[in-house]
C-alpha cells in the first residue's frame, strides 16, 4: 500500500502550525517522530511518499534528521520487511540539501521534483544512475532489456539493478524492476 | 581609571581587528569605554561583534561597559534602525542621544539585529526574512530567482551554529548595501556570539588528530573546509558544507573569526587572505556571508 505524507502538515502538527520552513535539527527530529508515528499507526504502508510541495525552506540539518535518519531508522526497525521511500514536490534547493545529506551517509533515494523531473539523490555509481534513469523512463526493465539498451553485459545490468533494489530505489517484481512511482 | 577601546571611523570586518586588539589589551581593567563617537559607518558584522564585546565585558566584570554613540546623527539614526541600541541597552551604559526610529517599508536592513538563543529563534529569523530576501536578491542584486531558495538555508545554518555550538546566545543581522571594496551591491548575513568559540567546541574530538597544529586556525579549517563537528555522528557538520555550496554557486564568500584566527573562502573579486592566525584574541565566533550582485547589476 502507498501512503502519502504531507511533510508541511506534519511540521504544523509536530512543531507549530505557523511554520512553513523545515529548519533546525530539533524541528527535523520532531517531524521525523511525527512521520514514524504515522507509519506505526499504518503498518500496511510499504511505499511512503514524502511530499515537500508545501515546504519553503529546508536546511541541511533538518534534511539529515528527517530524510537520512528516517531511512536509517527504518532499515534498523524493519529487518525482513521492506519499506520504500519516495520524495515528491522538491524544489532545486531541497533536492540539493537532501542529495548532500544522503551522500554523506551513503544512502540513496528516488525523487520527483516540482517541475516533474525525476532524480536519483544520494550516493550511487554512474552505472546505477544510468540504470535507474532507464528504469524510471521505461516504467520497468528486465536485466536483458537494460543490457540491450545500454550495450552492457547482462550480468552488469543485473548487478546494477540489484544494487538499486538493495538501496530501495527500485522494486524487484519477478524478472522485472520497477520504479517506485510505478509501483 | 577607564580603559578606552576606540571604534574605527569605518567599522567593518577588517577594521574590527582594531577593536579586537584594543579588547585584548584591556587586561583586568574593570571600567571600559567603547568609544564610537567618531564612527561614520558600521557593517552588520561590526555591530553584532560590538554586542559580543559588550556581553563579554558585562559577564567578566558584572558591570556594563560604557559606549559613546556616534556623533553624527545620521549614523546614530542608522544604528537605531538596525536594532543595535535595542540590544545594546542591556549590555552597555550608553552615552549620547539614541533616536527612536521606525523601520521604513523599503530599507537596506533586511533583518534587524535579532537575538538567537534557541532553535525557535532560527524559525523566526528565517520566516521573517524570506519574502524580503526574494525581492532584494532578484530585484536589487540581479540574481536568478533560485538564489532565494538557498538563502534561507544559509541563514538558518549560520544561526544554528550559535544554538548548537556557542554555549550561549548571539545575534544575527542581514542587510543589503553597496560594498565599496567590490563596487557592487551585496546582501550580507552577519552572525556573532561571545561563546566558547570553534577551538573549544571541537577540542574534545579533534585536538588529538591535529596534534601540535591544533589551535583556533586548525579548528576553523576543520569546521569550514572539512565539515567536522564536535559530534562523532557522520551526519553532523553539514551546515557549513551547505553554506559553502550555496555561496560557491552565487560567487559568494564566507569568513569566520574565532579566537585568534580568521578563515575565508576567497573569491576572484576579493583580496582577502584564506587564513589568518595570531590575531588578537576575541571571544566566541563571528561569521559573515556576502552574496554579491550579478556582474551586470540591475540599475537602481
Amino acid at each position: 500500500m502507498i501512503g502519502e505524507i504531507d511533510v508541511r502538515a506534519v511540521l504544523s502538527r509536530s512543531v507549530c502550525e505557523f511554520h512553513s520552513d523545515l529548519v533546525t535539527r530539533s524541528t527535523g527530529r520532531a517531524v521525523r517522530d511525527g512521520i514514524e508515528a504515522h507509519l506505526q499507526e499504518h503498518p500496511d504502508i510499504t511505499i511512503v511518499v514524502l511530499d515537500f510541495s508545501a515546504v519553503r525552506v529546508l536546511d541541511c540539518s533538518c534534511a539529515d534528521e528527517i530524510v537520512a535518519q528516517l531511512l536509517l531508522r527504518s532499515a534498523e526497525a524493519g529487518a525482513g520487511r521492506a519499506t520504500y521511500f519516495l520524495l515528491r514536490g522538491l524544489d532545486e534547493a531541497h533536492a540539493d540539501q537532501i542529495d548532500e545529506v544522503l551522500r554523506r551517509r551513503g544512502l540513496a533515494l528516488a525523487a520527483e521534483e516540482r517541475d516533474g523531473g525525476k532524480r536519483l539523490l544520494g550516493l550511487a555509481t554512474d552505472g546505477m544512475r544510468a540504470a535507474w534513469e532507464r528504469v524510471a523512463s521505461r516504467g520497468s526493465a528486465a536485466p536483458e532489456e537494460l543490457a540491450a539498451e545500454l550495450a552492457w553485459p547482462v550480468a552488469d545490468a543485473r548487478d546494477a539493478l540489484d544494487a538499486l533494489a538493495g538501496r530501495g530505489v527500485v522494486i524487484r517484481a519477478d524478472a522485472h524492476y520497477l520504479p517506485l512511482s510505478a509501483a | 581609571m577607564t580603559a578606552v577601546v576606540e571604534v574605527p571611523q569605518s567599522f567593518d570586518d577588517r577594521s574590527f581587528e582594531q577593536v579586537a586588539a584594543g579588547f585584548a589589551a584591556l587586561g583586568d581593567e574593570p571600567r571600559v569605554l567603547l568609544d564610537a563617537h567618531a564612527t561614520e559607518w558600521a557593517s552588520p558584522f561590526a555591530l553584532v561583534s560590538l554586542l559580543c564585546a559588550g556581553q563579554t565585558l558585562l559577564q567578566r566584570h558584572g558591570t556594563r561597559p560604557l559606549l559613546t554613540v556616534p556623533a553624527d546623527k545620521d549614523v546614530t539614526h542608522y544604528w537605531a534602525r538596525t536594532g543595535f541600541f535595542r540590544e545594546a541597552e542591556a549590555l552597555f551604559e550608553i552615552h549620547g542621544a539614541v533616536p527612536r526610529v521606525r523601520q521604513p517599508a523599503e530599507s537596506a536592513v533586511l533583518l534587524e539585529i535579532t537575538p538567537v538563543r534557541v532553535a525557535g529563534d532560527v524559525h523566526t529569523v528565517v520566516d521573517r526574512i524570506q519574502d524580503r530576501a526574494a525581492a532584494i536578491l532578484t530585484a536589487e542584486l540581479g540574481l536568478e530567482a533560485k538564489a532565494t531558495l538557498g538563502f534561507g538555508m544559509a541563514l538558518s545554518e549560520a544561526c544554528q551554529n550559535i544554538v548548537e555550538h556557542a554555549g550561549g546566545g548571539g545575534w544575527v543581522a542581514v542587510q543589503a548595501y553597496s560594498w565599496r571594496r567590490l563596487g557592487r551591491r551585496v546582501a550580507v548575513i552577519a552572525v556573532a556570539d561571545a561563546g566558547v568559540g570553534f577551538r573549544r567546541s571541537l577540542e574534545a574530538t579533534q585536538a588529538r588528530r591535529y596534534g601540535e597544529r591544533w589551535g583556533d586556525g586548525a579548528a576553523l579549517e576543520a569546521a569550514l573546509i572539512q565539515g567536522v563537528s564536535r559530534f562523532r555522528d557522520p551526519g553532523r557538520g553539514q551546515g557549513f558544507r551547505g553554506i559553502r555550496k550555496y555561496l560557491d554557486h552565487w560567487d559568494g564568500k564566507i569568513s569566520i573569526r574565532s579566537g585568534t584566527a580568521r578563515i575565508a573562502t576567497v573569491r576572484a573579486w576579493d583580496e582577502d587572505l584564506p587564513l589568518r592566525e595570531g590575531l588578537a584574541a576575541f571571544p566566541g565566533a563571528q561569521l559573515q556571508l556576502v552574496i554579491p550582485a550579478a556582474e551586470r547589476e540591475v540599475a537602481r
